[in-house]
């Protein structure tokens, strides 16, 4: 698949990149007034989801639209990071940040892990070996019931402790507000990162990958070892929106991470437009607000979601992200007529 | 005692497993010719088990015939969901494509299902359940007679078509090289139509005779669909012969490991044995060449 998109980003003119701080300024200033802005609990619950699921979209895009290694299973490393921050808090008594760190390690060694295996595959293979490993964590999650208390699920996790320093302290994570400014603080310096790899010269060497592995390597890039660094990367973003939700939630049942967690994600990548990082991104708000939006139509908003999934492919497999540049060249050349 | 469980297990796993052997016929089937996936198969799986469900009490009609519903209504969802998904996404050659569009017709379909048939599962019976054979200890019921005999009958048929008929032989002539297939006159377009046909066709027809063991909810296919991926890829993709052995061998891991472990483990263990499969050899039980485009 062709990106323009990418070839467009090795020479920036300095416009360009000024037009992107100014992004960042404004996604930063907007991360700061919604919550002031929607200030029932509904909404602000709503947002913290939402900043989750751009997390999910941003690590899964890595993977898939970076990479293009077709991982059906990002909801096993979800899981993972859910499942591994809590219990070290629960069973052990861990401080949060530590379990938090393991967490997102675990799950990226997992990615890692997996990933191994499926270098030597193609495609298709992939995707049924990462969809087993979905299936094969959650039903250890099920089952495992000594470790997990199985689908009964475990309770009254805390939040993170209040961030003190100096004695004062400057944030209490109970309050949705500061654990918003929290996960979304986070998911955008991820994305900052993110940003600044894909443009460095690995973004570069990724695509090379993505776009013909064979011409690559004959170049002297190591395809396997860089698909396996960017499905951990990938898996580890995951494994901290799990981390997140554990402690967000407050609850963990093993069906929050069934196989089709992954779809939604699957989905929220390629609405908004995988091998962008910022269409995910818009993706997955979309995503996560539109069936809060449809509530009112009950179990046909799962239709809206599939349907939504089929006709952007069949119709604009570029995505959000595709739609925003058709309309921004319209813009700059004007439409037929003016 | 321990040998006729050993025995009795046998067969159930045989039962089941031919079931399977018939829905991951049909993914290996497509991927054979299109060397892609289609995700709604196991919705064709559960629209066909619903099919035989209303046909027996709407209609009031038999098992048998229902199961023949079943595989026109799998037919039909085959020949749209080719004309609708992958013919047109054909054109765009990105192989990731077609598979996702399908997870979002998947989830479309068991969301609409959903909201017709409801999430309360439907009790399945067929009168051909309570009636048992015993030998030597061991029982089976006339539902696993009919099971057995229908699938081995069609996989026969399906291998005789494939082997032997001038549509079998284009048909595997386009899974092996679809442009040099084309150059002998060939029209692919019209046997990757007659392919998710068949494909799907297999699928409700698997649906129907599943319906009675499953827990008949709209989305009672995926448990299938996803042993089937299994067996697709323990069977080597796109290779018949290893599918079926592979499906068997599914089968009876599923009732032993009912029998012996416990039941919440068998994803696990046919899961393990994908992931060893993939790790010594991932190109199946029963490998075919195939060319690589590199």
């Amino acid at each position: 698949m062709s990106d323009p998109a990418i070839s467009h980003d090795l020479a920036v003119p300095r416009t360009a990149l000024r037009a992107r701080r100014m992004g960042f300024l404004l996604a930063a200033l907007a991360i700061i007034a919604l919550p002031l802005i929607f200030n029932d609990t509904y909404w602000r619950t709503n947002l913290t989801i939402c900043a989750i699921n751009v997390l999910l979209a941003l690590g899964l895009d890595f993977i898939l639209g970076y990479t293009g290694q077709l991982n059906l299973g990002h909801s096993a490393f979800y899981g993972l990071g859910a499942y591994v921050s809590t219990l070290l808090i629960v069973k052990l008594g861990v401080p949060f940040w530590v379990a938090f760190v393991a967490g997102v390690a675990f799950s990226g060694l997992a990615g890692m892990f997996l990933s191994l295996f499926a270098v030597r595959l193609r495609g298709h293979y992939l995707a049924i070996a990462s969809l087993g490993f979905a299936v094969i964590i959650y039903q250890i999650l099920l089952n495992w019931i000594s470790l997990t208390q199985g689908p009964l699920g475990i309770y009254g996790i805390s939040p993170p402790p209040a961030l003190i320093i100096a004695g004062i302290q400057l944030a209490d994570f109970r309050n949705l507000t500061a654990f918003f400014y929290l996960v979304s603080g986070f998911t955008f310096l991820v994305y900052l990162l993110l940003n600044q790899l894909v443009r460095s010269p690995v973004g570069e060497t990724l695509t090379a990958i993505r776009e013909d592995e064979v011409s690559a390597a004959s170049l002297g890039i190591n395809g396997a070892a860089w698909k396996v660094f960017a499905f951990g990367i990938g898996a580890a973003v995951g494994g901290a929106a799990g981390c997140f939700y554990g402690s967000f939630v407050g609850t963990l049942v093993p069906d929050a991470f069934f196989v089709t967690e992954a779809f939604n994600i699957l989905a929220m990548v390629i609405v908004g437009g995988m091998g962008t990082l910022i269409g995910p991104v818009f993706g997955a708000i979309l995503l996560t607000l539109l069936p809060e939006v449809l509530r009112g139509i009950g179990d046909l908003r799962l239709v809206v979601y599939g349907a939504a999934l089929t006709f952007v492919v069949l119709f604009m497999p570029g995505g959000l992200a595709q739609a925003a540049r058709i309309v921004q060249e319209k813009l700059r050349f004007g439409g037929p007529g003016s | 005692m321990t040998t006729t469980i050993v025995l009795q297990q046998a067969i159930n796993g045989v039962v089941l497993g031919s079931l399977y052997v018939l829905v991951a016929l049909g993914l290996t089937l497509i991927y054979g010719v299109l060397v892609q996936i289609n995700f709604a198969h196991a919705d064709f799986v559960t629209l066909g088990a619903f099919a035989a469900y209303f046909f027996m009490h709407l209609v009031g009609a038999g098992y048998i015939i229902s199961i023949g519903v079943a595989f026109l209504v799998g037919a039909v969802l085959g020949w749209l969901i080719n004309a609708a998904i992958f013919t047109p996404l054909r054109r765009k050659g990105n192989e990731l494509l077609p598979l996702i569009a399908t997870i979002g017709v998947s989830v479309m379909m068991q969301n609409l299902m959903l909201a017709w048939f409801g999430p309360i599962p439907y009790a399945f019976e067929t009168p051909y359940s309570s009636q048992v054979i015993r030998f030597a200890g061991i029982y089976v019921s006339w539902q696993n007679v009919i099971i057995i005999a229908v699938s081995s009958v069609t996989i026969a048929l399906l291998y005789a078509f494939m082997k032997f008929t001038f549509l079998g032989k284009a048909l595997r002539a386009v899974s092996q090289d679809r442009e040099t297939a084309g150059l002998m006159g060939i029209n692919p377009n019209q046997l990757i139509m007659l392919t998710f046909v068949i494909a799907s066709a297999l699928a409700g027809m698997a649906g129907a005779m599943l319906a009675p063991v499953l827990v008949l909810t709209p989305f009672a296919g995926t448990s299938v669909i996803v042993k089937a991926f299994a067996i697709v890829i323990i069977g080597g993709f796109g290779n018949v012969e290893g599918t079926i052995l592979a499906g068997l061998i599914v089968g009876l891991i599923e009732s032993y490991t009912t029998q012996y472990l416990d039941p919440g483990l068998i994803d696990i263990v046919v899961f393990a044995l994908l992931l060893v499969m993939l790790a010594i050899k991932p190109t199946g039980l029963i490998s075919e060449r195939r060319e690589e485009n590199v």
